[in-house]
């Protein structure tokens, strides 16, 4: 076992290989996984990196040609790379227990699959809490077409919640005690000053009201006290990316993060979006947007001036951000501006919306093992009598007035505005540029309820974690509408390995095509895939903590043309 | 001793069950709710005290070993310990099922009794631990306490014991139906993370009833109050 | 020797008028609107057709060079999927364009890949203005081709471009380069 620190770039182990055998490129690519000393300024810590270094390499692929990736474990533990929104054959795919058995320390793996698809995607860990301890980078794939959109330069800005604790030791402490990183309770103090805003009558009864249900309006993020970077960087490495003033740049947001989801945002440059998870998007021109763990977003900005534009990250709870620097000369830094107000969750982020009562039908409620998942009583879900709701004084849903967006309950606390006025870009504005698919019907529903148990910090999919739960079965071929209720008060990034998500936002034949879909407190999203990636696939809810205690899926796809097949080869 | 055996033997088999490739990480932690030193005006009644956890388990099946005692620092004796061996199984959404065994060694003799409860989070945030202890002397304990926040690292606990025999137990100096009653507020400050808590306090201890009229029968106080200085802890 | 002295006569009475037409300095002299951005061009003077195709979202060619003065006929095919437009103007005439267009996607007269002509005829109504038809521009939908007639000023930094959302900050902008 080797321990290679961040500076020694010595070990880049990136061999390019160009076979040319007619039309069909090949390029060979060397990845090492490796224990690497993480310093973020704020804290240093041992952590994953690859081939020395977090973030890993960039990736880049061509569409069109097929790779080849050396993957060497020099781990005492055994490790796995998963090609996050990569269309490639299941064994390919990199997750242990389903495509294959996961690379022994020492070991070396070799990927091999063809590149049919371009755009930003990234790659990481599926193996214990290695990606959030830094086993991750970015994948550039070059298209075979020219591109509906220019730009004269480009960047990859990958973010990260780096946090101080190794990742199994949050998933303990998570277990022991649910808000253990969540300093931002309501305190004395707040009591006090809310008795001011709203007298002593109103805030006894909201206290009493959050109470009955033993739940937190702060509660947005489980995991505080990290230290975000843009591509490995802090806010005092701050990361900068060089232009000219009048170019036209490409910035290629991941968001690498176990847990967090970031708003971004560059005062003084509007972004134009025009990929959204590798996939080209009709162009759309926003101040802010809000990227959800391990989704991406291509916007190109066009700065013009000889000065410096921050590039900043706002977390979603509001609790840490960073700033990267655009800048038009070396060694210039931008400002840094102060964190936003906490947002707070409201009843209707509960489910408790009057108007969208989706999720909360019992009636639709069958076959709740209750042995299977402790205690998670639907029966008894507390706050469900609505004589009992004091205090619903819909005047004071402050967040009811401000901003609409039909992917957050209506009345939610989490809808976010731009920083500086102007668009917030909201999943109802994505529309493919070109479709992927035929528009159909889809050939059946399948509902998928997102649970969880927050004081035992137990998440699951409807009521069962996944080692208690059957896979769910696919047929080749098929169009499958997934309906995901969200019956948790937490925000939920929802990937499907293998295949593409068609997110049903009321565009017709021009949904956007997708492979992270964030599913808000209190809400019910539609989505369709067709059925075309024979095997088996890793389906779960993508903040690290929630998928590892249990919010995940195996789904197996039966059938397909004959030259594939169910068997489980390890090695390539 | 038997009894230990049993449960970690089930213990043993209800993880065996539940490992495979994708097993869920195992649970395991040491919760110190306690560690203080208690003074009063007078140095020969200062004791030093203890009440914490060991815990090891998954979500359906936790093994607790749950340790409390007072050492009276003076005399070098222990006055009271208590170490309890519990299975906990979640019932509700906030609610544990409890099943173990416990044993006393007050004055160097030892005391075995079964022990079945509940512990969880009530409404408005009260923890809560109810348990019924089963052997030729019985009790009834009943612990509530509560974290209010002042801030998000000062945090004020005030907590509530009640024990109360079912039967007389000379040995222990009660009585039956005549309750003791522990109260407490200690105010600790969240030094590093959670896992190291400073705080101090105050305990107010009492005894009632037919307990009451033994104790002073025997010409000891029947209640008394300390100030507290400690340490929580949580790893 | 008299035939050749008319020709020559004629030839100047010709070019003098000419030059008087063309003079810049007599441009005000009532030929519509002219100034900084040029003007609408007669088809009777179009020395030069060029052929631009629209694509999804760029333009073949991708820039353009023509003479001060000089009126082109750009004919202009869209040959995406998508609607767009080629629009003469400068940065800031676009700039200001891009919430018209805007508002006409809000009102459903602009929808990604065709042109609502019953909802452009209700705006029409309800705000005055609709469709427009301005000379400078084209919008076109898929597979549609178009005209536009431009006679080009001296000394402007003009471009060509397409004002549907997205589409400028896309790259779907080029410049006109005026040679002398």
């Amino acid at each position: 076992m080797s321990r290679l620190s961040l500076l020694n770039a010595g070990v880049v182990g990136l061999s390019l290989l160009v076979l040319s055998a007619g039309d069909i490129s090949a390029a060979e690519y060397s990845l090492s996984v490796d224990r690497v000393k993480i310093d973020t300024g704020d804290f240093t810590r041992m952590g994953i990196g690859y081939n020395g270094e977090t973030p890993g390499p960039v990736l880049r692929f061509k569409e069109g040609e097929d790779v080849t990736i050396k993957v060497t474990n020099n781990l005492d533990e055994s490790t796995s790379i998963h090609w996050h929104g990569l269309i490639l054959p299941y064994q390919q795919d990199g997750v242990p227990g389903i495509s294959y058995d996961g690379i022994d320390p020492g070991e070396t793996f070799t990927y091999n699959f063809p590149i049919v698809q371009s755009g930003t995607y990234w790659f990481h860990s599926h193996s214990g809490f290695q990606e959030p301890d830094g086993a991750y980078g970015a994948i550039v794939i070059e298209p075979e077409k020219r591109e509906p959109f220019r730009y004269d330069r480009e960047y990859v800005v990958q973010l990260t919640d780096a946090h101080p604790h190794a990742g199994d030791r949050i998933m303990r402490n998570l277990k022991m005690s649910a808000d253990y990183y969540n300093r931002k309770q309501e305190t004395l103090l707040d009591f006090f000053s809310d008795v001011k805003d709203k007298g002593l009558s109103a805030t006894v009864d909201d206290r009493m009201m959050w109470g009955d249900m033993r739940m937190m309006p702060t509660d947005i993020e489980d995991l505080q006290g990290f230290t975000p970077l843009i591509n490995g960087k802090s806010s005092s490495q701050n990361w900068t990316g060089i232009f000219k003033p009048g170019e036209r740049v490409r910035l290629r947001f991941i968001n690498s993060s176990a847990m967090t989801y970031f708003d971004i945002r560059v005062p003084g440059l509007k972004m134009t979006v025009v990929q959204a998870d590798g996939n080209n998007v009709q162009p759309v021109t926003v101040d802010e947007f809000r990227v959800a763990v391990a989704e991406t977003y291509d916007v190109i900005v066009q700065p013009k001036e000889d000065k410096a534009y921050a590039v900043i990250a706002e977390s979603m709870g509001r609790t840490a951000s960073v700033r990267g620097t655009l800048a038009s000369r070396q060694g210039m830094v931008a400002d840094l501006p102060p964190l936003r107000e906490d947002p707070r969750l409201t009843m209707a982020d509960m489910g408790m919306d009057h108007g969208n009562m989706a999720g909360m039908d019992h009636s639709k409620m069958p076959g709740m093992d209750h042995s299977k998942m402790p205690g998670m009583d639907h029966s008894k879900m507390p706050g469900m009598d609505h004589s009992k709701m004091p205090g619903m004084d819909h005047s004071k849903m402050t967040g009811a007035a401000k901003n609409n967006d039909a992917f957050y309950a209506a009345g939610s606390g989490l809808v976010p505005s731009a920083a500086d006025g102007g668009k917030f870009l909201s999943y109802s504005d994505l529309k493919a540029q070109k479709p992927l698919y035929e528009d159909r019907e889809a050939t059946r529903e399948i509902e998928l309820r997102l649970t969880g148990n927050m004081e035992r910090y137990i998440w699951s999919i409807n009521g069962e974690k996944y080692e208690d739960a059957d896979p769910i079965v696919l047929q080749y071929g098929e169009r499958v509408r997934f309906k995901f209720v969200n019956e948790t008060m937490m925000t939920h990034p929802m990937h499907l390995h293998g295949m593409w998500t068609i997110l049903d936002n009321g565009n017709g034949k021009w949904d956007p095509i997708k492979h992270t879909v964030s599913v808000a407190p209190g809400t019910t999203m539609y989505t369709e895939t067709e059925v075309d990636a024979p095997g088996q696939w890793a389906f779960h809810c993508h903040l690290s903590y929630h998928a590892d205690s249990g919010m995940f899926r195996k789904v197996v796809v039966k059938g397909g043309p004959k030259s594939a097949s169910l068997s489980s080869q390890k090695g390539g | 001793m038997k009894r230990t055996y049993l449960f970690l033997g089930l213990l043993s088999a209800a993880l065996g069950s539940t490992s495979s490739a994708n097993a869920e990480p195992l649970i395991w932690g040491v919760q110190v709710e306690q560690l203080e030193n208690r003074f009063t005006g007078d140095a020969q009644s200062d004791v030093m005290a203890w009440d914490g956890d060991a815990l090891i388990g998954t979500d359906e099946l936790k093994f607790v070993v749950r340790s409390e005692g007072e050492f009276q620092t003076r005399s070098e004796r222990l006055e009271t310990m208590e170490t309890q061996l519990r299975l906990q199984k979640p019932i509700s959404t906030f609610f544990d099922a409890v099943a173990g065994v416990r044993f006393d060694t007050p004055d160097g003799r030892d005391r075995v009794h079964g022990v079945v409860g509940l512990h969880g989070l009530a409404p408005q945030w009260f923890e809560v631990d109810a348990d019924l202890f089963v052997s030729d002397r019985p009790s009834a304990r009943f612990e509530v306490e509560y974290e209010a926040l002042i801030t998000n690292y000062l945090i004020l606990t005030p907590s509530i014991e009640l024990d109360v025999p079912l039967r007389d137990n000379l040995e222990a100096e009660v009585k039956a139906w005549g309750p003791k009653m522990e109260v407490g507020a200690r105010l600790s400050y969240d030094l590093v993370d959670r896992s190291i808590a400073p705080y101090i306090g105050v305990h107010y201890e009492r005894v009632f009833g037919d307990t009451l009229d033994l104790r002073e029968e025997e010409g000891e106080e029947g209640d008394g109050l300390f100030f507290v200085a400690g340490l929580r802890l949580m790893f | 020797m008299k035939k050749r002295y008319a020709l020559y006569a004629a030839a100047a009475v010709i070019t003098l008028s000419l030059s008087s037409v063309y003079n810049p300095a007599l441009a005000g002299a009532g030929h519509g609107k002219s100034g900084k951005t040029g003007a609408p061009g007669k088809a009777s003077e179009v020395t030069r057709t060029i052929n631009v195709t629209m694509s999804d979202n760029f333009y073949e060619p991708e820039s353009l060079t023509v003479k001060e003065g000089e009126t082109v006929r750009f004919v202009v095919k869209n040959a995406g999927e998508f609607v767009h437009e080629f629009n003469i103007a400068t940065a800031e005439m676009h700039k200001a364009h891009a919430p018209e267009m805007m508002m006409m996607m809000k009102h459903g007269v602009l929808e990604a890949d065709k042109i609502n002509r019953d909802a452009a005829k209700k705006m029409q109504e309800s705000m005055g203005h609709g469709m427009h038809d301005d000379p400078n521009s084209v919008l076109l939908e898929p597979g549609k081709t178009g005209e536009v007639i431009w006679t080009f000023p001296e000394n402007a930094e003009l471009e060509f471009a397409c004002n549907v959302p997205g589409h400028y900050e896309s790259g779907m902008v080029g410049k006109i380069k005026l040679s002398h």
